[in-house]
């Protein structure tokens, strides 16, 4: 059975559907995430960049040069998707579909907080959100993140590093 | 409950944003997209050809006219008789399998 990406993106490359399918399984949660903290609307647009994602990876996976880099490959991909619908929507609206679709927010978290932390994510500048997003919320490497999003290493750094302390400052902490 | 920390804080409302580890009706909405972009490729892929058949075939209308209308003259009686025992069969079979249930 085929099991790592490597593998997985050969087998697709060859044409086989369940090979490529499994990759949407893998990495769907990562790509969904990403850009539904970049995104900051409601969750249907975010539903549907992702689905254009891998649309645009099953057609263009032979450009896929190193192929045990596919995660950070699709939220490449992600991204340039991501910041062509926030050049291109209006965002107001988007902040309203995104109050109206929310439930209650987690035990210990008021709303208030998620209102403030929404707001925070939404002043944040296109890049910083993204390395946010990535660093913070998924757990990558500034590394990682900085390949993935074609960011020099120290801007992701000091993007990061600024990002929490604004988003911590929101949440009524320190931005140590 | 204790009152969360603003890192905790956040944490929870990153986590919060998480879609599902799996989730089979995402998947399958994608690959039902993909399977939708292949056949508009396929068709995309057939059409130069078709035109290609077209033209052919109205080049070679002259050439080929007299001789396709003879023949399908000719093939008019055994079409007919063909298709009225497809239809038969096919008629017989599906109420066969009606009355067998």
């Amino acid at each position: 059975m085929l099991d790592s990406d490597t593998e997985l993106v050969a087998a697709a490359r060859a044409g086989s559907d369940a090979a490529f399918a499994r990759l949407v399984a893998r990495h769907q949660g990562v790509v969904r995430g990403f850009l539904r903290r970049v995104l900051g609307g409601d969750r249907a647009e975010a539903e549907d960049v992702a689905q254009e994602v891998f649309l645009i990876a099953w057609t263009s996976l032979r450009s896929l040069n190193d192929a045990a880099g596919v995660r950070s490959w699709l939220c490449g991909i992600a991204w340039r998707k991501a910041r062509d619908r926030m050049r291109s929507r209006r965002r107001a609206e988007a902040r309203d579909a995104a109050w109206l679709d929310a439930g209650a927010p987690p035990p210990g978290v008021s709303p208030e907080d998620r209102m403030a932390m929404e707001a925070a994510m939404a002043a944040l500048g296109p890049d910083e959100r993204a390395c946010v997003a990535l660093c913070l919320a998924e757990g990558w490497s500034h590394g990682e993140a900085a390949a993935a999003l074609a960011l020099p290493l120290g801007t992701v750094k000091s993007h990061v590093g600024r990002g929490r302390a604004k988003l911590l400052q929101a949440l009524g902490g320190s931005d140590g | 409950m204790a009152d969360l920390t603003p890192d905790q804080k956040l944490a929870a409302l990153f986590a919060e944003q998480a879609p599902p580890a799996r989730d089979p009706v995402f998947c399958a909405a994608v690959m039902q997209r993909v399977a939708r972009r292949r056949a508009w490729a396929r068709v995309g892929a057939a059409a130069p050809w078709a035109g290609v058949a077209g033209l052919t075939a109205w080049a070679l209308q002259p050439v080929l006219g007299p001789s396709v209308a003879t023949l399908a003259e000719s093939l008019v009686l055994p079409a007919a008789i063909m298709g009225g025992t497809a239809v038969l069969v096919l008629s017989s079979l599906m109420a066969a399998r009606r009355l067998a249930r």
